[in-house]
């Protein structure tokens, strides 16, 4: 016994380091074989709290990537949408080449903004369509929100717009609910807001009351959204009403037009001149 | 400082360091260095060995949970705990070299770094053989074993610089 004893003395941090290798193997061998327990492993509360840590730290790191992620995924998504506005588009064009009226005679080209701008007096837009795109001087353009401007000049490959944003434009307008005719002009200070010229003081308007196109020059069809009065002014002398138009059309956020063709105006404006003569 | 305080200390920052930085370092699949042996290494020559024994493995469980690597960093560490004071025995014979913490200003570069080398090199071989026990290609697991504690053992040496 004392041998036994003395044996154990002797040898005790031996054989306690092969107690604690032999109970290190037997935790290596079960957690291989059997489910492993949650508190043996990372999910207990204490690990698990400290990588959620972690990882929240870490993922500002990765924020950036995502990003880049985020906007390739959009760039995708976008261009997905605009072939399929295109397809919707030609679709539209197949529908309404069918149209016997002589004023709903129009044709569609679908366009991207190149080049804008808002801020300047006389503001310009850039299409990257031209005239082998069938786009010619004088055709309206127009946004999905609204009236964007009328085309002035045309390359090949590339058209300028003149739009709203620019005082040597003024388009016939009316209002939605009253038929009465005025005219659009912008007085060069804020591009979200345009002025109804025009509109005689026994006519009610209405702060609230939608602007839209008249359809007299042939440049737009009828009833194109223009715009809603943000205000309106008469003092007692004024003979024509001060009206605020507030554009539809966010001219700092335009990516893409339509620009429309009117098949019949050029017969149209022939036979007028005929006419006047 | 309180010999308690600075091996518990020592003993936290190494553990996240380790967990939160180290652990995501993977270069190549083959460098996963261990700097956590540290804590080992810088315990105090004058703690019983039992009490050294048992330390080894409480720190190896702890690293092991972490990781999910359960047993691994156990055998591995309780491993180091039973050879550091054999080695330490066998190298400083200057009693008077033997301070609370271990180091190179204490036992002398050369005598630091083969002590070092030496329980890294136990360490590590410890660690991968047993996590390679799944594997076969034993090649891949020299490869991890000799850079993991060539990297090993030049954070510990950094470390031992800070220090001065």
């Amino acid at each position: 016994m004392r041998t036994l004893l003395q044996f154990l003395a002797r040898y005790s941090i031996l054989l306690l380091f092969l107690l604690l290798e032999t109970v290190a193997f037997i935790l290596l061998v079960r957690h291989n074989s059997y489910q492993q327990s949650a508190v043996l492993s990372s999910a207990n509360r204490v690990s698990a709290g400290l990588y959620n840590i972690s990882s929240n730290i870490y993922s500002y790191f990765s924020l950036k990537k995502q990003n880049d992620i985020l906007l390739a995924e959009n760039e995708s998504l976008k261009n997905r949408i605009t072939a399929l506005e295109n397809i919707a588009e030609s679709a539209f064009e197949d529908s309404v080449a069918g149209y016997v009226y002589a004023d709903k005679d129009l044709h569609y080209t679908a366009a991207k903004v190149i080049n804008a701008t808002t801020g300047l007096q006389r503001n310009y837009i850039t299409l990257n369509k031209g005239m082998r795109d069938g786009v010619t001087a004088d055709m309206g353009v127009v946004a999905k929100d609204g009236v964007v401007g009328i085309v002035n000049a045309v390359s090949d490959k590339f058209s300028v717009v003149i739009p709203v944003l620019n005082p040597l434009l003024t388009i016939s307008c009316k209002l939605h609910k009253n038929n009465q005719i005025g005219a659009l002009h912008w007085d060069g200070r804020d591009y979200r807001y345009a002025e109804m010229l025009d509109v005689a003081r026994h006519i009610e308007v209405n702060e609230g009351d939608t602007v839209v196109t008249s359809g007299l020059s042939e440049v737009f069809p009828e009833n194109m959204l223009i715009g809603v009065i943000e205000k309106v002014a008469l003092t007692e002398s004024d003979a024509y009403y001060n009206i605020r138009v507030r554009l539809a059309v966010d001219f700092r956020n335009i990516k893409y037009v339509t620009v429309i063709e009117n098949k019949n105006r050029a017969e149209k404006l022939r036979l007028e001149e005929e006419t006047i003569k | 400082m309180n010999l308690w305080v600075e091996n518990i200390l020592r003993y936290l920052i190494l553990l996240l360091l380790q967990v939160l930085l180290i652990n995501n370092l993977q270069l190549l699949g083959v460098c996963s260095p261990c700097v956590y042996v540290l804590f080992l290494l810088a315990l105090p020559p004058t703690l019983p060995r039992w009490a050294e024994l048992l330390t080894g493995f409480v720190a190896g469980l702890v690293l092991d949970i972490f990781c999910n690597t359960l047993g691994v960093q156990t055998a591995a560490c309780t491993m180091v705990a039973y050879i550091r004071p054999l080695l330490i025995k066998n190298m400083v014979q200057d009693n008077e070299r033997l301070t609370d913490t271990p180091s190179s200003k204490s036992l002398g570069f050369i005598t630091y770094l083969k002590i070092v080398v030496i329980l890294v090199l136990v360490h590590h071989t410890a660690m991968f053989a047993l996590i390679a026990f799944s594997f076969h290609n034993w090649w891949l697991t020299l490869i991890q074993i000799i850079v993991s504690s060539i990297v090993t053992i030049g954070l510990i040496l950094g470390l031992d610089l800070l220090r001065r």
